[in-house]
This record gives structure tokens, sequence and C-alpha cells, in this order.
């Protein structure tokens, strides 16, 4: 009797183990690549990007016969744009050996607390959207990156948006308490000097704040023809609200940070008047990214932003990176690591793309501006 | 700027104290740290802007129909939460109030979401924006004067409620002694279920000039809201109303001083120095009375 139960039970751990076996064997038909971002919490906006600008590329590779037969998975972490959740979540995509490459962090906090996490695993990962330029020193050539730095948005805005284009001397900046905010203040400050612009105040806040009325109230004072929202949408809104309410009537100005639909539905009118520096316009785009722009709008019913624009193309080289070394993380690695000049780069929707030894790449920036509640080219 | 940042300190410190008066009501008569308190501040936010765009009403009948739905919202609170646990230890509350916290929490970002609403664009009555005095760097929109006025009147009835009608002095009693007060034939529960209708509505209207003013709202914003008006309540001796009052108009006003003239990041940081310098120079509050211990309740 005693036998009878043990074969039986035997058989069925055997029985488990063989279709166990096969349903994992199936899916690493697949090649799995991560992606990270904020899905949910107060920068939920910038995760809706990401997803629809990889999505899209997903389904023109997959309907294409995937790469090399195989097809594309993604596989979805969200990071909340916080250090500390962007350390769980690449702890788990370096733990599973099926995911071969990273699209991500989102946030330059988040990178910058993931990266290393990548680096020690041997997980390669491309970040569409974090500009903060010390990420290429962390990333020890396993990170890349298809948008521009920090150090040059700083001083693009400091020596071209505020003198050129606004035709202004003075600014007050607010910036966020975090590494990207941090960052581009320090290179704004120091491209402000060299262009001999005023800067007569800085005030930093944390996130979540709502209250920004004592910080403006001194920054105000100093009597500041525009001022600079160093930081997210979110804030930025309600900086851009509180300003006005306190009789502040000159243009604002940020960076990729604040591009977002979200900045005009929370700010509303108080948002007219503000310009900013993204690395992709689509009226500024060729005409690939002019046809992607169209694309975008007919599957979701919105316009195109520039994050969904830099994570379509980031999975574009991740796709022609993996077509020819195969889907291997060292390989992979390597693969990107070539694309290392003018004649090998990759020619996407936001122009050439090819990295340096860090990983960063050098793009051109575009300003766009609000007005009467909508986004246009400033240009 | 000494002007603008007194203005700016009473603008949150007024919206601090509507909720800090919920607290140390509750407080008075079941000697409860009513978690939950800043929820009902968030649904206040959440129920005006569903009735302005939802339903279509304007500004002024929202206001008070989402009042009246935060009053309801408290008494069902005590009523589904507390009354069961009217005759348990003190320590079962209070952990089931910190669970009604969060379960309102989620429940309101099943409803609406987890991302951060404006308060519908021009709803807002149009002279909010126009400015009333400016006078040597000060600005002071109607808005400000709407907020000012309506902290001041809710306040004042609150006082008189309290003080001269036989609700309040119902509630007077029981906050003295429960059994006592039951055995002069007051029904107790429901003086309790007035105190919680009271501190709902000051609540609630306290989340709905929040979210005009500052034009924010989302789910999570009762949580810092609720543990600065808590302070405000301790400052000012928790269990009394003035006390209340005026603690949350201190810490409005030193959480301005503070982000202006020292550093902004360390804002919070200095509401909760200021709470702990009270507590301990003055233990009870600045308008508490000091209670010998007589009876251990757990």
């Amino acid at each position: 009797m005693r036998n009878k139960w043990t074969i039986l039970l035997t058989g069925l751990v055997f029985g488990l183990a063989v279709v166990l076996s096969m349903a994992t064997g199936a899916a690493a038909e697949n090649i799995r690549i991560g992606v990270a971002s904020p899905f949910t919490g107060d920068l939920a906006a910038y995760g809706d990007n990401i997803k629809a600008g990889v999505s899209l590329k997903l389904k023109e590779i997959n309907d294409a016969g995937g790469i090399n037969g195989q097809q594309v998975e993604l596989v979805w972490g969200d990071d909340l744009c916080a250090p500390k959740e962007a350390g769980t979540v690449g702890s788990k995509f370096a733990a599973d050996e099926s995911i071969v490459a990273v699209i991500g962090h989102l946030c330059s906090s988040a990178t910058l607390a993931a990266v290393p996490i990548y680096v020690r695993a041997g997980l390669p990962s491309i970040s569409p959207t974090s500009t903060n330029p010390t990420i290429g020193d962390v990333g020890k050539g396993w990170f890349f990156r298809n948008c521009y730095t920090d150090d040059f948005q700083g001083k693009y805005l400091a020596s071209y948006v505020v003198p050129e284009l606004l035709g202004k001397k003075s600014v007050a900046i607010f910036y966020e308490n975090n590494d990207y905010a941090i960052g581009l203040k320090d290179s704004f400050v120091a491209g402000a000097e060299t262009a001999g612009l005023k800067v007569v105040g800085a005030e930093a806040y944390v996130s979540k704040t709502t209250d920004f009325t004592p910080q403006l109230t001194k920054l105000l004072q100093g009597k500041p023809d525009t001022i600079f929202l160093c930081g997210y949408h979110p804030e930025g809104a309600l900086i851009a609200g509180q300003s006005r309410k306190l009789g502040f009537t000159g243009p604002l100005f940020g960076a990729d940070g604040i591009d977002n639909e979200d900045y005009i539905k929370i700010g509303g009118k108080a948002t007219d008047n503000t310009y900013l520096t993204v690395p992709f316009l689509a009226a500024s785009a060729g005409p690939e990214g002019k046809a992607f722009a169209e694309r975008f709008k007919e599957a979701y019913g919105r316009d195109v932003d520039w994050m969904s624009a830099n994570a379509y193309d980031c999975l574009g080289i991740l796709a022609q990176v993996i077509a020819k070394t195969g889907p291997d993380r060292k390989k992979i690695r390597d693969g990107l690591a070539a694309i290392n000049s003018e004649a090998d780069g990759y020619k996407g929707i936001t122009g050439l793309t090819y990295f340096d030894k860090k990983g960063d790449c050098a793009k051109p920036a575009f300003v766009k501006m609000v007005k009467d509640g909508k986004f246009m080219s400033a240009e | 700027m000494f002007l603008q940042q007194l203005v700016n300190g009473l603008t949150i410190g007024g919206i601090y104290a509507m909720i800090a008066v919920g607290y140390t009501m509750i407080y008075g008569v079941i000697q409860l740290i009513n978690f939950a308190h800043g929820e009902i501040y968030m649904l206040g936010a959440f129920f005006a802007i569903t009735f302005i765009s939802v339903l279509g009403l304007p500004f002024y009948a929202a206001f008070p129909l989402a009042m009246a739905c935060c009053a309801v919202c408290g008494v069902l609170l005590d009523v589904i939460a507390y009354r069961p646990l009217r005759k348990s230890p003190r320590l079962a509350a209070l952990i089931t109030a910190i669970g009604m916290s969060i379960f309102l929490q989620n429940l309101a970002m099943v409803i609406w979401g987890s991302r951060p609403k404006p308060f519908p664009h021009g709803t807002l009555p149009v002279y909010f924006e126009k400015t009333a005095v400016s006078f040597g760097g000060v600005n002071l929109s109607w808005f400000h004067i709407f907020i000012y006025c309506l902290t001041i009147v809710m306040m004042v009835g609150l006082n008189l409620i309290i003080k001269k009608t036989r609700w309040g002095k119902a509630m007077r009693a029981v906050a003295q002694n429960k059994t006592m007060a039951a055995l002069a034939g007051i029904n107790v529960n429901r003086v309790i279920s007035y105190t919680f209708l009271l501190a709902g509505a000051l609540g609630g209207a306290a989340g709905i000039m929040t979210g005009a003013f500052y034009n924010k709202i989302e789910p999570t914003m009762g949580y810092i809201a609720g543990v600065k008006a808590f302070a405000a309540a301790v400052l000012g001796g928790i269990g009394s109303v003035p006390g209340a009052m005026l603690g949350g108009v201190v810490l409005g006003v030193a959480e301005a001083f503070g982000a202006g003239y020292l550093s902004s990041l360390y804002r919070d940081g200095i509401s909760y120095a200021v709470m702990i310098a009270v507590i301990i120079l003055i233990p009870a509050g600045l308008f508490g009375r000091v209670l010998k211990e007589t009876k251990k309740s757990m």
C-alpha cells in the first residue's frame, strides 16, 4: 500500500517537473527585456509615456516576426521614481536570468540607485530619459542613454534660451532636492556665470510639497525677470500657479522634466508663457519623426512627447543589437558599446544616436512653449 | 517680505487649525486620537471636485454639500469602526483608527485614481484670483480673504456651539465624565456622533479650501496634513478647542517663516521641532490642563 503511494507521488512530481520545464522552455523562446519606470504615483504620467513608446515599437518588431524569429516580451518594473523602489526593481531584474537587457530607469535618482546593481550582475541598461551627468561614471560601461545630459541642457538654457530666446537677464531658481534637479541647477548656474546672467536666488523643495508660497515670496524679493522650474511637472504646475497668485507675471522656463500634458492640466492658465527644452520635438523632427508622431497620435489619441519617442528608439537600438549578437547580456553590452561613431550610429526617429565611452550621446535640444493652454514649438 | 510670509503662514495655519480642532474635539470626548481624520479632509476635497465636475454644481453649492458629506462620513466612521470598540482597551480603537486611515486612502485611490488632480479650472469664483489688497510688496487675493473669513466664522461658530447650546453643554459634560453624563440622562453615543459630525464638517471644509487654493488633490494628501494638524493639536494642548486653533496658526506661521528665512528644505522639520520644544517646555501644551494620572484604562 505504502509503495503504491510512493510511486504515485513520484509520478506526480515528475509529471509536474516535466510540465514546468516545458512551460519555462516555451517562455525562454521569447527575448525578455525589462522596462523600469514610475507606473504609479505622482509621476505615473511619465510611465504611461514610456509604456506607450516601447509598446508601439514592440508591436512593430513582433508583427514583423520578432528578432531572428524570436518574439520580444517586455517585463514591467514600477519604481515610483524613488531610489528605494528602483533598487528593488533592479534586484528583481538582475536576478531574473531570462531578462537580457533593461530599458530605464526614468528618473535620474532611480537610475543612479539601480545601475550599480546592473553593473554587478552584468546586465546592460539603456535609459531613454535620465539626464544626470554622473550616471555614466557609475555605469562602468554597462549603462547607455539616448538622451542628452544636463551638462549640456543646463548650459543650453543659460546660454541660449534665457538670454537669446526670452531676452531676460535675471533668474530665480526653484529646484527639487533630487539628483536630476541638483545636477541641472549646478550646470545652469555655471552656464549663467559665463553668459552674464544674474541668479537672484535658488530655493529647494522636496517632492509632494503643495505650498510653495514661502519660498516664492523669498525668491520674488530679488525681482527676477524669469523663474526656472528645475524639477518635475506636478510641482512645476503648482509653482506656476502660486507664483501668478503672488503677482509674478514674467515668463517661466524649465527643462525636460516639465514636459507633460499634465503640466498644463494641473496648472491651467498660469502655465502660459512657459518655455521648455526637450530632446525631441515632433515639429522639428525629420520625416521619420513626423511619421512616427502621426502613428503615435493614431494609436493613443494624443500628441507624442519626447519620452515616448526616446523610449521607442531605445527598444529599436536594443532590437538592432540583439539581432546581431543574440540574446546574451554580455554580448548585448559589447554590441551597444560598438555603436560608438557617427558611421555606426543608430538612425531612429529622434535622430542619430551613438555612444561615447561613458554611454552618453550628443544630441540637440529643442525648445517648446505653452501658449493658450497648448504646447507648441517656440522656435 | 515679513508681511507676505505672515499672509502665507496664516493661510496654511488656518487650514491646520480647522483640522486640528477635529482631532482635539474627538480626543476630548472619547480620548481617541482619530488618525483617520486626515482622510476625512482628503475626502472633502474629492467630494467637492466630484460635485463640481460630475454634477456641474457651482463652487458655492458644492462647498456646503461636500462638507455635509464629510460630516456624514465622520459619523459613519464612528458608528462602524469606533462604537463597537467603546468598551475595549483604548489601544484597540487607536489601531482601528490607523486601519481606517489606510482603508480610506486606498478606497479613494480605487475610486478616483492615484494621480494628483487639479481643482477643475474655471469653476472657482472669478474674483478669487483678483488682488484685494496690495501694499509694500504684499499681495492679498480675495481667495486669501475668503479663507481667513471662513476660518474665523467657523471657529467662532464652533465656540458658540460648544459654549452656548445644550448640545455643546452635553459635549462638555461627556468630555468631563462619560458615566456621570450618562447618569444625568445624556445619550452619550449621540453626543459622540454629534462631535464626529462637527469634526467631519470642519475637516472637509479644510480639505476643500486646500484643494482649491493649492490646486492639488490626491488620495495621500490627508496623511501629512493630518500629522501636522495632530502636531498643532498637541501644541495647543490636546482636548482644548481654542488651543488647537492657536496651535494650527502658530504652526503654519512657524513653517512659513522657517521656509522663508531659514532653509526651505527644513520646513517640515521646523514644524515638528516647534512641537517637540512645546512638549518639553510646557508638557500640557499651550491651553492644556495638567491632569493627575488617576486610573489606567488599560
